[in-house]
């Protein structure tokens, strides 16, 4: 069988791929995952194959939360009906495009004999050379034979070379093997256990590192099988790491980690809050992604000072809510708050203030509840099912601030053990209301911004700021979830262990995210893979 | 961006608005008014799903009495003027079996599969909705539509079971896009033929099915029910580009409606709720009527509703769990006035569907509504008693205007008459102990 594959192989294909194919038809290969490419994954592989210019358009299934990350539910989830019809039309529409006389001469290679007739050679140039990129392996032969013998059959009845090819090439945009990144395991050459193949190590680092698909120098390392060795992973790592869309990969961590899509689900009431329009959402995100890789990778600063930081970037809309004046030509500029502001870091930007509060009222439950899951990993258990909330809303009684309503729920003995934990966190920033604003006042009374959390007091937004500055939490938090992220585990279920590479070079370097990131990928153990339960049964 | 909502339905159905006004796919009626279709072929019945968050106080919507000829309760006024077209439903268990109650959750689960769900956020087995289009839905365009009416993706309750949600569609431009943009083939065309391009589009999806042997090879157990749900969805794809190629049986003299210019506004404020369920049950309402689907999904908010009336700083969830309970009137009053929203935007989807005549009666009467929600007391996240509501009468198989006050017997039962009135045989529905064989059978005509 495997003769056949190569014989098949080189003589259909004029391209020195057969290597990879061959390799994957090996004895004891195991698919260990299986990862439906997010949105953005999708979007820059097409973009990167086949240009910018590529226009797409289409719905894409959303994915779910899952130990407070998206990511995780790439490899669990699956494609619907009404996905799949999402994702053959755009096919068809990129396909259309690729060939189109104002594209092709920039990505089909090959001219062929005739524009009105089928040509094998050169549809089969063509299909192999973008089935390599979008599957991120080579095809395999009966891969390719059934793509140009449908390029084929189409260019005859049509009478158009490239119809013929449009339609070979839709087949690959809407195949599973380019919506779902497969991760292929082999046996360890110490017979240990199981590794990830070359391909598949390659497609982890690039869409991890820049949130696509392996370009052409990543795919000749993993077909050389340099990848595989320390010396090349090490190459391949700075090399990726060196360019500017490093930003990008982190960028789509962030997102996911800082649970910056909650945004698409977050109406703000306009009767009490005017200054939130439409934009401003958007804006408040870009805020805290701009601020983030800024320190991060820019300034290659300490990741705690994300705590603390007054340090940001700021556009018009954004100034109005901060009540500081922009008096910039850019768009975006960098700005600082004074001290006064009693503004610290993430915690005290719009993103996270308005993204856990209730439409009209600030609210330190959920404030505190999602500052524990993001940035200590620490989830909340729901509450009891027959909780009684009513004092703290009634704000008409005596209690006129949020900290006296919740202090008199939190008495009650099953509810305080959470509360204990959560409300601390919020209280310390009720100086900030729903959308964000500075405030010193609720219901006319002032608001005390003093709490205590782990035997530790501290006051207001910057206490809490310091407080989590110096927690350990917080940078085991980060690799823990850069970890699950890069992949696709629920953090709740990773174990220390298998992130402690990533995290002792991050406590080395003084929290530098460069160090982490290399450290987590450059770990011998990062591509060791385990065989899913029932895979003996499975075959 | 502030739109003006008359400009949009004006743009949006022009050159139909006249025959939205009169009762409109009369060509149906053969000369004896029966519900025939135009090549004879009797007018199919059709299934819709109404979700609704938070449920409804019991005080103010469980009639006095059962049976027929219950006085309307406050909470289910909005609905009186289909009254006998409806069939609500109090007094039904949801035991939990071994599974916790999951906030917001088991009683979503429990109405759409009579089975007490295992994992938050998903369902045990298919939901109601699709269990009957596996049945219902050959030969239309497509097997169900969703649409999110507070534009959430997330948003939606029909599922084939565990993980895999079907997405709704989460604007008015979104939906009708979906349903009458590229790809839509106006069954009126005097001079329909089959469109070549499907024909080329399923040459292009049988290559992509012939790779299924070797795409699932050497995956886990529960990567190959991934991979395998792929190809099944690839396969209803085919049957769908299949039935396309036949002109759809229901040749309606309908006007399609032109394309919106722009989207409305799709958030979870209650103004804007109000404006886009009344414009996605009409596009629902033209997709049922010109066979582009037979099952109709839509939600009006999550579970653990995010709905917000303006100048209500807690919102309707929120509201559930804070708002005191009044000394004097027994109950939450705001929470009351956000359910009788729940219902008057429910009142609003069968008045599309009530508006369009076709052979014998109007769609909502060759149709059932299944409307349910997650809590009963959303408070105490109590389930016991959720309010479930069934509209329309299934072509002549379900009657109407009964109030089933429950026994303590099961909610499984609801879907389990539904789908008898569906025409599906099943002997029983839903598992362990909300297994049913027993429908309604008082409804079942």
């Amino acid at each position: 069988m495997r003769t056949k594959v190569i014989l098949l192989l080189a003589s259909v294909v004029a391209c020195g791929a057969w290597v990879g194919a061959a390799a994957l038809e090996a004895s004891g290969s195991q698919v260990v995952g299986l990862r439906r490419l997010t949105e953005n994954e999708y979007r820059n592989s097409i973009a990167d194959i086949l240009g910018k210019q590529i226009q797409i358009q289409g719905t894409f299934e959303p994915g779910i939360r899952i130990g407070g990350l998206t990511a995780a539910s790439t490899a669990v989830l699956s494609i619907t009906p009404a996905g799949f019809e999402s994702y053959s039309k755009m096919a068809d529409s990129v396909a259309t495009q690729a060939v189109s006389e104002a594209h092709r001469k920039r990505l089909i290679s090959c001219q062929p004999k005739s524009d009105k007739a089928p040509d094998d050679a050169c549809a089969s140039q063509v299909l192999s050379h973008y089935g390599l990129q979008l599957f991120r392996r080579p095809l395999t032969a009966e891969e390719l034979r059934s793509r140009v013998s449908l390029a084929r059959t189409m260019a005859k009845s049509s009478g158009d070379f490239y119809a013929g090819l449009r339609y070979g090439m839709a087949t690959l945009l809407q195949s599973p093997e380019f919506l779902f990144r497969k991760e292929i395991a082999v046996p360890a050459a110490d017979k240990s256990g199981y590794v990830l193949d070359t391909y598949s190590r390659a497609t982890r680092l690039s869409y991890l590192l820049w949130d696509t698909t392996p370009d052409a120098e990543l795919l000749k390392s993993a077909e050389s099988g340099d990848l595989n060795t320390p010396a090349g992973l090490e190459k391949q790592v700075d090399r990726l790491m060196a360019s500017p869309r490093l930003e990008e990969g982190m960028r789509a961590f962030f997102t996911d980690m800082l649970m910056l899509e909650t945004f698409a689900n977050v109406s703000k009431d306009s009767s009490f809050y005017p200054k939130w329009a439409g934009p401003m959402a958007a804006a408040a995100q870009e805020e805290t992604l701009r601020s983030t890789l800024d320190l991060a990778l820019r300034q290659n600063g300490d990741m705690r000072e994300l705590m603390v930081t007054r340090k940001t970037q700021i556009n018009r809309a954004l100034a109005s809510i901060y009540g500081v004046p922009f008096s910039f030509n850019g768009e975006w500029a960098p700005h600082e708050f004074g001290p006064e502001s009693g503004r610290s870091g993430l915690l005290t930007q719009i993103s996270m203030l308005a993204m856990f509060s209730h439409p009209g009222r600030s609210s330190p439950t959920k404030r505190g509840v999602a500052m524990n899951e993001i940035l200590l990993c620490e989830p909340t258990p729901t509450p009891p099912n027959n909780v009684d909330f009513s004092e703290v809303n009634d704000t008409a009684g005596p209690r006129k601030t949020v900290r006296e309503r919740l202090m008199a729920h939190a008495a009650d003995k099953t509810c305080s053990s959470c509360h204990n934990a959560v409300d601390p966190i919020g209280l310390s920033l009720e100086g900030f209301d729903t959308i964000g604003g500075r405030r010193d006042r609720e219901n006319g009374e002032m608001i005390d911004v003093s709490a205590t959390l782990a035997g530790k007091s501290f006051h207001g937004a910057e206490g809490l700021g310091k407080f989590l500055y110096s927690s350990p939490k917080f940078p085991s938090c980060v690799a823990r979830k850069l970890y699950s992220y890069a992949n696709g585990l629920n953090s709740e279920e990773v174990e220390t262990a298998a992130f402690k590479g990533g995290l002792d070079a991050f406590q080395k370097s003084g929290y530098r995210l460069r160090a982490l990131v290399k450290g987590l990928v450059t770990d011998p153990k990062f591509f060791n893979a385990s065989l899913p339960e029932a895979h003996a049964k499975a075959e | 961006m502030k739109l003006d909502r008359r400009f949009l339905l004006r743009g949006m159905f022009h050159g139909s608005a006249t025959a939205m006004m009169v009762p409109f796919l009369d060509c149906f009626l053969d000369s004896k008014g029966k519900a025939l279709a135009a090549t004879g072929q009797k007018v199919p019945t059709r299934f819709n799903t109404f979700f609704f968050g938070c449920g409804l106080t019991k005080q103010l919507w469980v009639p006095k009495t059962a049976g027929q000829n219950y006085e309307t309760t406050v909470q289910l006024k909005p609905l009186e003027a289909y009254k006998a077209k409806l069939n609500v439903f109090s007094g039904l268990r949801i035991p939990f079996d071994d599974n916790p109650n999951y906030q917001h959750w088991s009683g979503v689960a429990a109405a759409a599969t009579g089975i007490s769900p295992t994992k938050q956020g998903q369902f045990d087995s298919k939901t109601i909705d699709q269990q009957v289009a596996d049945v219902i839905s050959r030969g239309a365009r497509y097997k169900s539509v969703a649409a999110a009416a507070s534009g959430n993706a997330k948003e939606s309750y029909s599922s084939l079971g565990g993980l895999n949600t079907l997405p709704p569609e989460t604007s008015p431009l979104g939906l009708y896009t979906r349903l009458f943009g590229p790809g839509f083939q106006d069954p009126n065309a005097p001079n329909w033929k089959p469109d070549p391009s499907i024909m080329v589009q399923q040459s292009v999806l049988s290559v992509v099915a012939d790779d299924r042997k070797r795409a699932m090879m050497h995956l886990g157990a529960s990567d190959k029910a991934r991979m395998d749900q792929y190809f099944t969805s690839v396969r209803e794809v085919e049957l769908q580009m299949a039935t396309q190629l036949q002109r759809p049986e229901l040749t309606a003299k309908v006007a399609i409606p032109s394309a919106p210019e722009h989207d409305l506004v799709v958030n979870n404020a209650l103004p804007n709720i109000r404006k886009n369920v009344p414009l996605m049950s009409k596009l629902g309402a033209i997709a049922l009527a010109t066979d582009q689907t037979r099952v109709f999904n839509l939600s009006i908010s999550e579970p653990g509703s995010q709905i917000f009336i303006p100048g209500d700083s807690l919102g309707y969830h929120q509201s559930t769990h804070e708002e005191p309970i009044d000394p004097i009137l027994g109950y939450q009053p705001r929470v009351a006035q956000y359910n009788v929203h729940s219902m008057e935007l429910f009142a609003m989807m069968l008045k599309e569907l009530d508006r369009v005549q076709e052979g014998d009666g109007t769609l909502l009467d060759h149709s059932l509504v299944f409307a349910y929600t997650d809590q009963s007391f959303a408070k105490i996240h109590a389930v016991d008693g959720l309010p479930i509501l069934v509209a329309g009468l299934a072509s002549g198989r379900m009657k109407g205007g009964f109030h089933v006050a429950g026994d303590n017997s099961t909610v499984s039962r609801v879907g389990l008459t539904a789908m008898k009135a569906m025409g599906v045989s099943v002997d029983s529905w839903g598992a362990n102990s909300m297994e049913t064989k027993s429908p309604f059978t008082e409804l079942l005509a």
